[in-house]
């Protein structure tokens, strides 16, 4: 029982795909405009990368080595596709706001990294609390990055104005903006890792 | 890997020379600064101020934080915030010139291991961030020699926004654009007194002729060939003395640090600023092309260093 | 199909929505392969050869395929496989033709297939190029010259970041902002430079 609890805190914070292993950027770049929009592709890059694990270490030893990973991403597209669908059908505004970075989930380097790293080579219940943390650390860290861009850059929070008479930097909103955030961020925790060691 | 640089001169012998090229260039920027204030009010110094204060303020609390030495006296930090003041309309909100210019210390100058290191242009840097985060307080200026009259500022369009939106009814007089009588930021009106300050850098060595003169007249030629009524029509002396081009071209694409090293370098960078410029200027969203020009081509500076480099002697 | 059109096309995918600098797709390879000039082109090279003729194959699938057999929903599905078998004939291409070549590449040839670039612009050609599954007149000729300009876009911010990341290895930057942290905040800068380029009308 540690065990699979170690699995799922390691994608907080430890190894936190964003800020530790550096991978599912585009998304997070590009989407993080908003807080809302952070949580809707948190949840569904989650959905994809919790079905694909599971899965994926279900099937891993009938999967032959050479094709694995065209095989990998045959499993997640599925899951990418019905989450592509079910977004169109229950939040068009949504799926018209995520735009192709939705199709995209499917060459996230957190979901195939994931699935190569560590659904192949693990139980069905490690993979499911991998994904699961995995997939809650990264929206966690769409959050924090479409919160500070939010709220500097439009001067709102999920929509609500905050402070009366900010003028906020509208170039946050802008991609520019959002590697200026990431840049400091990573620099950021850079320095924390550095202090705690 | 191996850290010795061996590059072309001009070599910078001691740090002294580099304080002596930064006051130099600041005390030809007097002309043009006093010029700002006497067309546009006691509201342009205080631009100006805030901005160079802010400048030395962000580098000294830098420096003091991560215990390197304060080098704010030598005159690059407030060159930056002087810079970019020049780059800023009149009548700006107090707290947008101390951002411009902490963004453009930390972001464009700090982060690169300080001065000599940066790649792009500090002031423009900060001024391109400013333009993009609070575009309605960047574009929006006032009438020249207002406080003169005896009358308010009104909100007066520079000649090249009234060139974009297609509402330069009748031809602005040279004369004005030359002495600044014109909307526009507080350094780049004043033509003639930017240019006396070039002329007396150029004279004392401080400053070439590659980068502004072939800016200048690639951006001339440009604008001269794609004119509104078909080729060969353009009106060339209309945007060699209108936005920021003189400013740009003799103060900020001259940067020794951002800039080429060689001669062919140099020519290349003039002609590539002198391009953009005029690219954006004719067919672009935005009425001026100075500055993303001239940031833009200090991207490519490191690359047109590698590949303009001369011959280490003795080999093929 | 007009002059302007190709020429919008051209524009928009090399500087105003920059594929690396502005719609952030290939981010990580860009991030990852810019520390040099030589491997920074050479998988500029790939990918452009890449994003070309996979625009043109998953034009053809869905043209052909999908909309007839109203199947677009598949288009995802279908599209990466199309990359992924594809990268895979490049990769044993390579490997035949000049093992060398080959062997320098190492893990990024098999690694272009999960490079956002390449299936972002699959989906973007049919967002663009295809109104309620009809294909627009010329659309495979701007499919195409997608890819190609997407590939271009590619290489110029390729270039230019390892360039100024090889110059940057003589300067003492703060340790905490050394490799992607100032990858990241010179990508940002040399996206506000970009900025210029918006607006543009012919």
């Amino acid at each position: 029982m540690k065990k699979l609890a170690q699995e799922f805190l390691k994608g907080i914070i430890r190894e936190n795909p964003t800020f530790v292993l550096v991978l599912g950027l585009c998304p997070t770049l590009a989407v993080s405009v908003s807080v809302i929009n952070g949580i809707g592709m948190g949840i569904a890059a989650t959905f994809v990368l919790l079905g694909s694990n599971i899965i994926i270490a279900l099937i891993k030893n009938y999967i032959p080595q050479r094709i694995r990973i065209p095989c990998y991403i045959v499993v997640i597209a599925t899951f990418v596709t019905i989450a592509e669908m079910t977004m169109k059908a229950f939040s068009p505004a949504l799926d018209r706001a995520l735009g192709i970075y939705v199709p995209l989930i499917v060459v996230n380097c957190v979901v195939l990294g994931r699935a190569e790293a560590y659904a192949s080579k693990n139980s069905v219940a490690n993979s499911f609390f991998d994904g699961l943390g995995m997939g809650i650390g990264f929206t966690l860290a769409l959050i924090l990055i479409s919160a500070l861009r939010e709220f500097l850059g439009a001067g709102t929070l999920l929509g609500h104005p905050l402070i009366k008479g900010f003028e906020p930097a509208f170039v946050l909103g802008m991609p520019s903006g959002a590697l200026l955030v990431i840049g400091l961020l990573l620099g950021f925790f850079n320095l924390l890792k550095k202090r705690k060691a | 890997m191996n850290k010795l640089i061996v590059s072309v001169s001009p070599h910078l012998h001691n740090k002294e020379s580099i304080s002596k090229i930064m006051w130099m260039v600041i005390l030809s920027l007097i002309p043009a600064g006093a010029a700002g204030i006497y067309i546009f009010g006691i509201d342009a110094l205080w631009v100006i101020i805030l901005a160079v204060v802010s400048a030395l303020a962000t580098e000294a609390l830098i420096q003091g934080f991560t215990k390197k030495k304060i080098t704010i006296f030598n005159g690059s930090a407030l060159l930056t915030g002087l810079l970019l003041g020049f780059n800023l309309p009149p009548k700006v909100p107090f707290w947008l010139p101390i951002v411009g210019s902490c963004f453009a210390i930390a972001i464009g100058k700090m982060i690169f291991g300080g001065l000599g290191q940066n790649i792009f242009n500090p002031a423009l840097v900060g001024r391109v961030f400013l333009l993009a985060s609070w575009p309605k307080y960047m574009t929006t200026f006032i009438q020249p020699m207002a406080a003169w009259g005896g009358y308010d500022a009104i909100t007066y369009a520079t000649p090249l926004a009234l060139l974009k939106e297609g509402k330069l009814t009748e031809k602005i007089p040279y004369l004005d654009l030359f002495l600044g009588n014109r909307g526009g930021c507080i350094g780049e009106v004043c033509i003639v007194a930017l240019l006396a300050g070039a002329i007396f850098l150029f004279i004392r060595g401080y400053l070439s002729w590659h980068i502004p003169i072939t800016y200048i007249l690639t951006t001339g030629i440009f604008t001269y060939v794609f004119g509104p009524k078909g080729l060969f029509t353009g009106d060339w002396l209309f945007h060699i003395l209108s936005g920021g081009l003189i400013l740009g071209a003799f103060f900020m694409a001259t940067d020794y640090v951002t800039t080429p090293l060689t001669r062919k370098g140099q020519i290349i960078f003039g002609f590539g600023c002198g391009v953009l410029t005029a690219v954006i200027r004719l067919w672009g969203g935005y009425p001026e092309g100075v500055s993303y020009a001239i940031l833009m081509m200090n991207a490519a500076t490191p690359i047109i260093d590698r590949y303009t480099k001369t011959r280490i002697y003795g080999t093929r | 199909m007009n002059l302007a059109q190709f020429l919008t096309i051209f524009i928009s995918a090399v500087f105003i929505y920059n594929v690396i600098l502005s719609r952030f797709l290939g981010l990580c390879s860009f991030v990852a392969i810019s520390k040099e000039t030589k491997p920074a082109l050479a998988m500029s090279m790939a990918v452009m050869f890449v994003t070309t003729m996979s625009s043109m194959i998953t034009w053809f699938i869905y043209r052909f395929l999908l909309i007839p057999f109203d199947l677009t929903y598949l288009r995802t599905i279908s599209f990466i496989l199309v990359i992924a078998t594809f990268v895979q004939f490049v990769e044993m291409v390579i490997r035949k033709i000049s093992p060398p070549l080959y062997r320098s590449f190492g893990i990024y040839l098999p690694l272009i297939t999960v490079n956002c670039a390449v299936l972002g612009v699959a989906v973007l050609n049919v967002d663009m190029f295809f109104v309620s599954s009809k294909a627009v007149a010329g659309s495979f000729y701007y499919s195409a010259f997608q890819g190609i300009c997407v590939g271009l876009g590619y290489t110029l911010a390729m270039l230019l970041m390892s360039g100024i990341r090889e110059r940057l290895d003589f300067c003492d930057v703060p340790k905490a902002l050394k490799d992607f942290p100032l990858s990241f905040i010179i990508a940002s800068i040399m996206s506000l430079a970009f900025m210029g380029f918006n607006g543009f009308r012919f």
